[in-house]
């Protein structure tokens, strides 16, 4: 590899990581998190009134044609749930969408239940489940801005874009050397060496992993407009007008108490794909010419086409199949090509072991980038002379960069402990749930990062460490709270999953307590020249000599400043 | 023949981000677009979604190849070609 052009991809790599490596951590943090979006739904979940008289799924078919009844537009589009957990709020419901809503927006959906009472009265009610899964996926799509709309989509794709120059400039910069540094981490004295070290094995070790996530994030925020060009370009409008229109005879309304049991339809697809874990089903246009039940599932040996699985598409009156495009393990090799970008994006395959190791990649991945930014100050430093007495003042971008980068990452850890947990104190004590979400997160958040640039990012990356740790602590302990002592009307559940956040927060809280204190001690007993260390000057001193500042100066112009 | 020396490179940052962005576009709905034409025989729906996902890879591709040209001007000059070329393959598919 020239010298030269290493060099341009360095000036590549430094650009565009500086600009997006901030934007990349929360979207990283909040990605490893959403992979358990349904385990934090369930977390958060208030368990059912004990009023609550759940309807058994043999019961199903009186339940869809009672509520159909009572109240005809539901059966446009609705759900049977097949399991009882924590964040399904009963075996069936529906969600109506706002008209003017953008399609990616869940925060203008409104969600209905339906269950029967004790004489078989159909009741129809509207639910408000747990919005802080969606709330961290938003976060997740549109690199920590609020609401997942086209502007901010296209932010999320600018961000993408800048990400998949960073890791191809990257690799170039790296190539010349990676036989010789790949499996090296030299940890020792040279701080720099050894955080290059290891910010260039992760990068290599999980390159597939960005491959994957900065070309599919990339699609994931342009796809509107490029199929919008393409529509005029290449498809001539057939795009946009959808498959042509089968004209059907004017058929008699159908009646929706003829359709197949569910327990009858589950059967059915059981029987056609043994290894297929159904879920849910959700039932379109019963009463129409084209009614059709979307059985959705599982199936951990293959691939699914989406982050809640994939589904066959039946007759509900029949019970004949009608497309396996959308299932597990029964796609053609042109559909099987397309999910397994969103599988592959969302770890939708293999099952729990495969999305664990998405949850450690994605924080590895927002690891990464905050070395990336570490490193970006590190280049920059000011050494003292080893001579003179005097200590040199830091330059005020790597003291910006150091306050901005620890405010903006802690600010967000810290901001999405206290989001989840917060939900469940504030439940039943507030109008509006969600809108707190936003705001505990984006107070913790934006808080950070005014005490980083406030107290400095030296002293203030101790204090928000301990903050995040405690913050993410208050997860469990909150749980262990609730079953103590009952009378404060939170909750507790018992599943594996909710009882795995628990455990999982445990430990992050774990893992931030120890960065603390590890931390703590760099800032007080670390090299004094360094943005830091609690010792550095922010300002020149009086006590600097003029020889000193010009031995700063000196160093800084002098060639080799990348110190390796 | 001695080969020659190579001249060092030109760093040429608006130009060679502009080539990238705009070639790169051109270049990538050229590739979706022969893609499209050759593919004819699958269905809309999942040909159209093949076409919409090749177009990002094929433009970040042009993207940040594009630093490594030894100038702006020879940025523009190939990938120009490149993208004349696929998007006259492209017209001739069409029209055949």
């Amino acid at each position: 590899m020239r010298a030269d052009i290493v060099r341009i991809y360095k000036s590549v790599h430094t650009w565009t990581g500086i600009l997006s490596g901030m934007a990349l951590f929360i979207a990283f943090y909040a990605g490893a998190l959403t992979v358990f979006k349904d385990p934090l739904a369930r977390w958060a979940s208030p368990p059912q009134p004990a009023t609550y008289m759940p309807v058994p799924l043999s019961e199903a078919p009186q339940l869809i044609s009672k509520t159909l009844a009572v109240h005809p537009p539901a059966g446009r589009n609705f759900t049977i749930h097949l399991h009882d957990e924590e964040h399904v709020p009963a075996r069936m419901g529906w969600e109506v969408r706002d008209a003017g809503g953008d399609d990616h927006d869940e925060s203008s959906v409104r969600r209905y239940m339906a269950t029967l009472d004790a004489h078989g009265t159909a009741h129809v009610a509207e639910t408000q489940p747990s919005a802080v899964g969606a709330f961290i996926d938003v976060l997740h799509r549109v690199v920590g801005l609020p609401v997942d709309n086209d502007p901010n989509r296209w932010v999320m794709g600018v961000i993408a874009s800048l990400y998949a120059l960073a890791l191809v400039s990257g690799v170039i910069v790296l190539l010349p050397s990676l036989v010789k540094d790949l499996f090296a981490l030299r940890v020792g004295k040279n701080l720099k060496r050894m955080w290059l070290d290891a910010h260039n094995v992760v990068g290599i070790v999980s390159l597939p992993f960005h491959i994957i996530m900065a070309l599919s994030a990339a699609v994931f925020a342009f796809h509107d407009g490029i199929y919008f060009v393409q529509d005029k370009a290449l498809h001539d409008g057939r795009w946009s007008a959808g498959p042509p229109q089968v004209a059907t005879a004017a058929a008699a309304r159908r009646d929706p108490a003829d359709m197949l049991a569910p327990l009858e339809l589950v059967a059915r697809v059981r029987a056609f794909a043994p290894g297929f874990q159904p879920t849910s089903l959700q039932y379109g246009q019963v009463s129409g010419p084209r009614a059709v039940v979307r059985v959705w599932g599982k199936d951990a040996a293959a691939v699914s086409p989406r982050a809640r699985g994939g589904f066959a598409a039946l007759d509900p009156y029949s019970g004949h199949l009608l497309s396996t495009d959308f299932m597990p393990g029964q796609q053609n090799t042109p559909n099987l090509f397309i999910s397994s970008f969103f599988s592959l994006h969302m770890a939708a395959f293999g099952g729990t072991a495969v999305q664990w190791m998405y949850f450690l990649l994605g924080l590895a991945g927002a690891w990464l980038f905050y070395s990336g930014n570490l490193l970006w100050i590190e280049s920059r430093r000011r050494r003292a002379p080893r001579k003179s007495q005097g200590m040199p003042t830091q330059r005020l971008d790597t003291r910006l960069m150091a306050s901005a980068t620890t405010g903006v990452c802690l600010g967000c850890v810290a901001g999405i402990s206290l989001t989840i947990v917060g939900g469940k104190w504030l439940h039943g004590h507030v109008s509006d749930l969600s809108a707190w979400h936003t705001l505990l997160y984006y107070g913790a958040f934006f808080g950070s990062i005014a005490w980083a640039f406030l107290r400095g990012g030296a002293r203030a990356s101790v204090h928000l460490l301990w903050l995040a740790a405690a913050f993410t602590l208050a997860i469990p302990f909150t749980s262990l709270l609730a079953w103590g002592i009952p009378a404060l009307g939170l909750w507790t559940h018992t599943s594996a999953a909710s009882l795995g956040v628990d455990a999982t927060a445990l430990g992050g809280a774990l893992v931030l307590a120890w960065m603390a204190r590890a931390t703590a001690r760099r800032v007080h007993a670390g090299a004094p020249d360094s943005v830091w260390s609690a010792a550095a000057p922010t300002s020149p001193t009086p006590g600097e000599t003029s020889a000193d500042l010009a031995g700063t100066i000196m160093r800084e112009t002098t060639p080799n400043a990348v110190r390796r | 023949m001695a080969r020659k020396k190579h001249p060092p490179i030109q760093p040429d940052w608006w130009s060679k981000t502009l080539a990238g962005l705009v070639l790169g576009a051109a270049l990538a709905l050229g590739c979706s677009g022969l893609f499209d034409a050759l593919n004819a025989d699958m269905p809309l729906e999942t040909r159209g979604q093949l076409a919409m996902w090749m177009v990002p890879p094929v433009w970040l591709v042009a993207l940040s190849g594009v630093y490594g040209f030894a100038s702006g001007a020879r940025a523009w000059l190939c990938l120009g070609a490149a993208t004349a070329l696929v998007l006259g393959a492209w017209l001739c598919v069409r029209l055949a």
